[in-house]
């Protein structure tokens, strides 16, 4: 790639009175702002500043400012590898706390390790990622398949599903285990299919799956793009089962309109949650970027607590010291928009999730919530 | 059945992305590298017409006029002064495909755009229902061809054209202005690969790299084809029939990079591809 | 030895100036260097280990190719998948760099043999260049656990060496190529690539198979990419499959244009230079750090085609000669002076051609025997070309026979036919017009002298009569001259120098005097009727010049609409009414 190594201070600890002289906490953010993860990443970023503004207003960590050292890791391995290092080595970043592709991720852990710092990773993924240094403080399948799974064998009476998928870690990780799942339950998977992430025409796979006779359809493709031509090419040949979305996000959902109406989709959260925490974050988001807002999602709002997480675990262990750090992340909790969380399980979270359901204005109803969903044994050997 | 539609659905809609690179590499014997590009900006068109709330069917001429225009330019400046050097003119017009790019990216953002379907719904066919606007791509496809072929046969314009890709040193000895007629044929495969763009947004999401994983598929047919646009629809419909038979049948993995290798193996065996047949 | 010395001009020493300057940079500079500079600089400078790649076959060969990355990719998976699935113990570790290098080759010899086909375009190799990045993404993406998928390998144990140790590493890597790749492009074998660049079609007239030295080419390179892939699993911890891609494949080429196609040197330093300007100065907005990239690549490549190193370049001293280069006489090889001059040494049966439907050639009879200097005269149209191409390239020929000293050539490559003792002289000057004079006549030899890889000979040992060719004309003392320098009538004496040092025992000529002055015409006349009458060599000349066939004829064959209509004697020939009816039925001129 020719890299797009962008380091962008966001200093909004522009320090004013006592808390000047203490240098302050950095955080790195390696984040895709160009690359597949794009479009989701400025939302990933806003939601940090708020957290940021949020914690320093109330008097920073141990006294200390927050800071944001933001890097564009072009959403692939190359970039991120550039990105870390950076972060890391350059600009010695205190923590890293991010939402990014696996395979950025893959690429940025070595450098973690060699750094020693903690790394808080913020996207859901496709699962047993591990490396001492490393907290996931957001879903993984055994997490987000159920409740699809569960909605529609029991309220749609459906037993046969079909799954699609691009084919790649997570399409793929997805998949298996939602098949092995369906499977456990006494369900049948007459399908499974992948096109490339690059691919562009589902024709084939549409035709199998309407002829298949299934009941019900699982999707998990590559966010975005893939998942919106899938979805265009479904609903043009008119293809009317009920219709669980593992990749798509309530921004994705708006732009593809109509043909995103009836879809089913399982997260840890969405705007939609009636929570006292979450309409405060709401309106703090709104206030803090106006016009500029973008939709806070499953992805951004993980990023958001992410920071508490690790505001919390500095606190805990006193200082900055990776290893207090460390041993501090697996026992704090934050309570946020997503409910309570706690990175207790194998460096991963029990998290609350929603069963959502696209309604016609792009909108997520919730179907359905379901609380305390254990990740499984994503670690066994942390 | 369902297949056989299928095979001449994704032909046509080969034959309508590949046919505007065609008409360029025909005349020219230059490989537009920005197809990608222009695909891209017919399908924010069509984002600009819904953002107008203009008709979306509006977006089909506006592909083909903002199309045509960027095309001139891009003749005059970039493609112009490479006619001698067609490698360098693939790396050229790939550095424009970039700069399109990026541009649209600037000034959209990256998000995938929302575009309202030109036809929606499915029609019953043969006792199975099919999607109304896969079907229209065909006549699409149809009418793109009948249009070349009305071009090429019947007008003086096409007459030159035929004359510029025969022997273009006897065209210009002739008084055929063939600065002319390369301007023009570059215009009008430009502002076809607009319009093509337009009519892929009901299939694809529209954002800043839409066209880019059409382009390799697109350049491959149009190698097998030459100049032929009867040569081009005969590849579309062995090499997209070739795709869904193997992604039917064996994989859509390997159905994905069916076109691809196939037509390598096809100017393997045959360098002119099926420009004789 | 101290020619040779002598023959370094002061680019050359600043060369070896910026060599140990490197050299010193890469040992000391992780003293004063960040970490993070380090390793920026690290991968930078394995990129531009491909780069060099990209360069030997764009840059020099012409074969625009966007597949490097692929090979590299294949390289570094290849060592991670040792490293991940097997372990990194020092016999595997050597096991995993033998196997980066192998199976890139491997793929690069099938790959070399799909692009390289005899009468492929160059637009082919390209068309495959693209094909295989893209197979091989989709293979690493549907691997699985073997290749991580999207995901990447890893985690896995590399070569021991830490950062401080990897940029040494990469460094003299880099540095080694870079040498290596300067000294093979000034060698003699290296001006190979320039000639197939040049003129594909004069290389495999001169005995040299152009397709074979291609694919020689792309598997060697493809090892280097191999090479350099290991270098990054080892040193960067982890392989994703963006590195095996198209898109970093364009991003090879762009890097190689940007900083000079065609000169090692500059792709080597583009490459650096804009992998790390990347990494630290892009700025604000990565997008807007592209646009500028773009916008720099269309235009040097409008303005520019030779990148930023041929505008340094200009400001350098011109280039020297490489010192005095001596002519000197080859010993003959003596096998023409032997054979019986009763035997047919070409011998033509029922020879055809057609285009399609067309029927330009139909049942050709005739024999030639050495030391016969027979015209082929006709009318345009009458086919005369045409049966030079078939009696220089088995591939042309529709139908009967062709013999060179009984040997069947129907369905040879011009390089094979070469081989049986065959010259060909194009109608138009075909030479190589980036190179000298001495080095296109040392090509003509490289076919039966394998040319050193690494130096430049400065003696160049000539048959007698391809030295007679160059004293009559005066071209002897213009060795070091470019080509494209020389006049359009030297440019055909150079051509039939060439042709002749090839040493063959038939020679084709069409129209050597065309366009030449009355002496030029003259002086080819004479080395003509030397050649075949001293030297026992058979030719076979098209011309239309009918006082010139006169002077130089031992037979004259005439042809018209396709058909042999007269062989004989010139007296008998030049007493025909068959012929005077054609000559004025038929076109003029």
């Amino acid at each position: 790639m020719v890299s797009r190594l962008i380091l962008l201070t966001l200093s909004t600890a522009l320090a004013t009175g006592a808390l000047a002289d203490e240098a302050p906490i950095k955080i790195g953010i390696p984040v895709g702002l160009s690359g597949a993860n794009s479009v989701v990443a400025p939302s990933v970023v806003q939601s940090a500043e708020l957290a940021v503004e949020e914690i320093n207003a109330a008097g920073g960590v141990l006294g200390r400012k927050l800071e944001l050292e933001i890097a564009d890791d072009a959403s692939g391995a190359a970039g991120a590898q550039k990105a870390f290092d950076a972060l890391v080595f350059q600009k010695e970043v205190n923590a890293i706390i991010t939402m990014e592709t696996s395979a950025a991720r893959n690429a940025g852990l070595p450098i973690i390790s060699k750094g020693d710092i903690p790394y808080i990773y913020t996207s859901f993924y496709e699962g047993r990622s591990c490396n001492p240094n490393l907290f996931v403080n957001a879903w993984v399948p055994e997490q987000q398949v159920p409740p699809v799974v569960d909605h529609f064998m029991k309220s749609e009476k459906a037993k046969k599903f079909f799954l699609v998928g691009s084919d790649y870690a997570f399409g793929r990780g997805m998949l298996q285990f939602s098949r092995a799942y369906i499977e456990k339950a006494g369900g049948e998977v007459v399908g499974e299919e992948y096109l490339p992430m690059e691919g562009t025409d589902w024709t084939a796979i549409i035709s199998k799956l309407k002829s298949s006779g299934a009941e019900a359809l699982i999707t998990s493709t590559a966010g975005g793009s893939p998942n919106v031509t899938l979805t265009k090419q479904l609903r043009g040949a008119g293809v009317t089962l009920p219709y669980g979305n593992l990749a798509v996000d309530e921004g994705t959902a708006k732009s593809m309109g109509a043909d995103a109406a009836g879809i089913f989709i399982s997260a840890s959260y969405v705007t939609s949650i009636d929570s006292q925490a979450n309409k405060d974050f709401l309106a703090a988001m709104g206030k803090k970027f106006a016009g500029e807002l973008r939709t806070p999602n499953d992805l951004s709002v993980p990023q958001y607590e992410g920071v508490y997480l690790y505001k919390a675990a500095v606190e805990k262990a006193g200082s900055t010291d990776t290893k207090a750090v460390l041993a501090a992340l697996a026992e704090v909790s934050y309570t946020g928009p997503r409910g309570t969380v706690t990175m207790n399980k194998q460096h991963h979270a029990p998290l609350t999730m929603y069963l959502g359901q696209v309604q016609e204005d792009g909108s997520v109803k919730i179907a359905g919530t379901f609380e305390n969903v254990d990740p499984g044994e994503q670690c066994p050997g942390l | 059945m369902i297949l056989l539609l299928d095979i001449v659905t994704t032909a046509a809609i080969l034959f309508v992305v590949a046919s505007g690179l065609l008409a360029i590499f025909g005349v020219l014997k230059i490989i537009n590298f920005a197809h990608g590009a222009w695909l891209t900006l017919g399908g924010y068109c069509a984002v600009v017409t819904t953002a107008l709330g203009l008709d979306p069917w509006t977006a089909l001429p506006l592909a083909f006029v903002a199309g045509a225009l960027l095309g001139a330019i891009t003749e005059m400046v970039i493609v112009r002064p490479l006619y001698r050097r067609p490698l360098d003119a693939i790396l050229a017009t790939w550095g424009l495909g970039i700069i399109i790019g990026q541009l649209i990216t600037l000034w959209f953002g990256r998000d995938v755009q929302f575009t309202p379907n030109l036809l929606s719904g499915t029609v019953d066919i043969f006792g199975a229902s099919y999607s109304i606007y896969r079907l229209f791509t065909i006549a699409a496809a149809l009418i793109i061809g009948c249009a070349f072929a009305f071009l090429l046969e019947g007008t003086r314009l096409g007459l030159s054209t035929r004359a510029v890709i025969m022997n273009e040193t006897l065209a210009r000895a002739l008084g055929i202005d063939v600065a002319r007629v390369r301007l023009i044929t570059f215009m009008i495969g430009t502002g076809l690969t607009g319009l093509a763009g337009v009519l892929l947004t009901p299939l694809t999401s529209v954002d800043p790299n839409m066209g880019v994983g059409w382009l390799i598929g697109a350049f491959m047919l149009v190698m097998v084809a030459g100049s032929s646009f009867a040569a081009l629809a005969f590849a579309c419909l062995v090499f997209g029939g070739a795709q869904v038979l193997v992604s039917t049948f064996v994989s859509p993995i390997l159905g994905g990079i069916t076109v691809a290798v196939l037509c390598a193996l096809v100017l393997r065996v045959s360098p002119k591809g099926f420009s004789r047949g | 030895m101290a020619e040779r010395r002598s023959s370094f001009n002061i680019r050359a020493w600043l060369l070896a100036g910026l060599a140990v300057l490197a050299l010193l940079l890469v040992l000391f500079g992780p003293m004063f260097l960040d970490r993070f500079t380090l390793n920026v600089l690290t991968r930078s400078m394995i990129y531009a280990m491909l780069a060099i790649t990209v360069d030997l076959l764009w840059g020099f060969t012409g074969v625009l190719t966007f597949g490097q990355a692929a090979f590299f990719g294949i390289g570094a998976y290849a060592a991670a998948m040792i490293l991940t699935h097997m372990g990194a113990s020092p016999a595997l570790i050597a096991l995993a760099f033998a196997l980066a290098i192998i199976v890139p080759m491997l793929v690069g010899l099938v790959v070399g043999w799909l692009s390289f086909s005899y009468k492929a375009t160059p637009l082919y190799a390209t068309v495959i260049s693209l094909v295989l990045p893209i197979v091989t993404t989709q293979v690493v993406f549907s691997g699985g656990q073997w290749t991580g998928s999207s995901s990447g390998l890893v985690g896995y144990g590399t070569l021991p060496f830490g950062l401080v140790g990897f940029f040494r590493l990469a460094g003299i890597c880099l540095l080694v190529l870079t040498v290596a790749a300067w000294f093979f492009v000034r060698s003699d074998a290296g001006k190979l690539l320039v000639a197939i660049r040049d003129n594909e079609a004069r290389c495999a007239y001169l005995g040299l198979n152009p397709q074979r030295l291609k694919i020689a080419l792309t598997t060697v390179l493809a090892g280097v990419a191999g090479l350099a892939g290991f270098l990054f699993a080892n040193s960067s911890g982890v392989v994703a499959p963006e590195i095996t891609g198209f898109v970093f494949g364009t991003e090879l080429v762009i890097w190689t244009a940007l900083g000079g196609r065609g000169t090692i040197i500059g792709p080597v330093m583009g490459t650096i230079g804009i992998d790390y300007l990347s990494a630290n100065l892009s700025g604000e907005l990565p997008f807007l750090w592209n646009l500028v990239i773009g916008t720099l690549f269309v235009a040097m490549i409008i303005l520019l085609p030779n990148g930023l190193a041929a505008l340094v370049a200009k400001f350098l001293p011109a280039k020297g000669g490489a010192g005095a280069m001596r002519l000197t006489n080859l010993a003959a090889a003596g096998a023409q002076l032997t054979a019986p001059k009763e035997e047919a040494l070409l011998s033509v049966k029922d020879l055809g051609k057609t285009y399609g439907s067309l029927k330009v050639l139909e049942g050709l009879d005739f024999d030639i025997r050495p030391g016969e200097l027979v015209s082929l005269v006709g009318p345009n149209g009458a086919g005369k070309t045409s049966l030079m191409r078939c009696l220089s390239d088995g591939t042309e020929i529709s139908s009967g026979t062709v013999r060179i000293s009984g040997q069947e050539i129907n369905g040879r490559t011009p390089n094979e036919i070469v081989a049986l003792g065959v010259g060909r002289k194009f109608q138009v000057a075909s030479v190589f017009e980036s190179l000298t004079v001495a080095d296109c006549l040392r090509l003509s030899l490289a076919a039966r002298h394998r040319p050193s890889l690494v130096t430049r000979e400065s003696d160049l040992a000539l048959p007698a009569a391809a030295l007679d060719i160059l004293r009559l004309t005066g071209i002897d003392r213009m060795l070091e001259r470019p080509v494209a320098d020389l006049s359009h009538g030297l440019k055909q004496s150079l051509e039939l120098a060439m042709v002749v040092a090839l040493e063959p025992r038939l020679i084709l000529l069409d129209e050597p005097t065309a366009g030449l002055t009355k002496t030029e015409r003259t002086t080819i006349g004479g080395i003509l009727q030397k050649l075949t009458r001293e030297l026992g060599i058979a030719a076979i000349v098209v011309e239309h010049d009918l006082d010139f066939v006169r002077t130089i004829s031992s037979r004259v064959v005439v042809l018209h609409q396709g058909r042999l209509v007269l062989d004989g004697t010139v007296e008998v020939v030049a007493n025909s009414e068959l012929v005077k009816t054609i000559y004025s039925g038929g076109a003029h001129g």
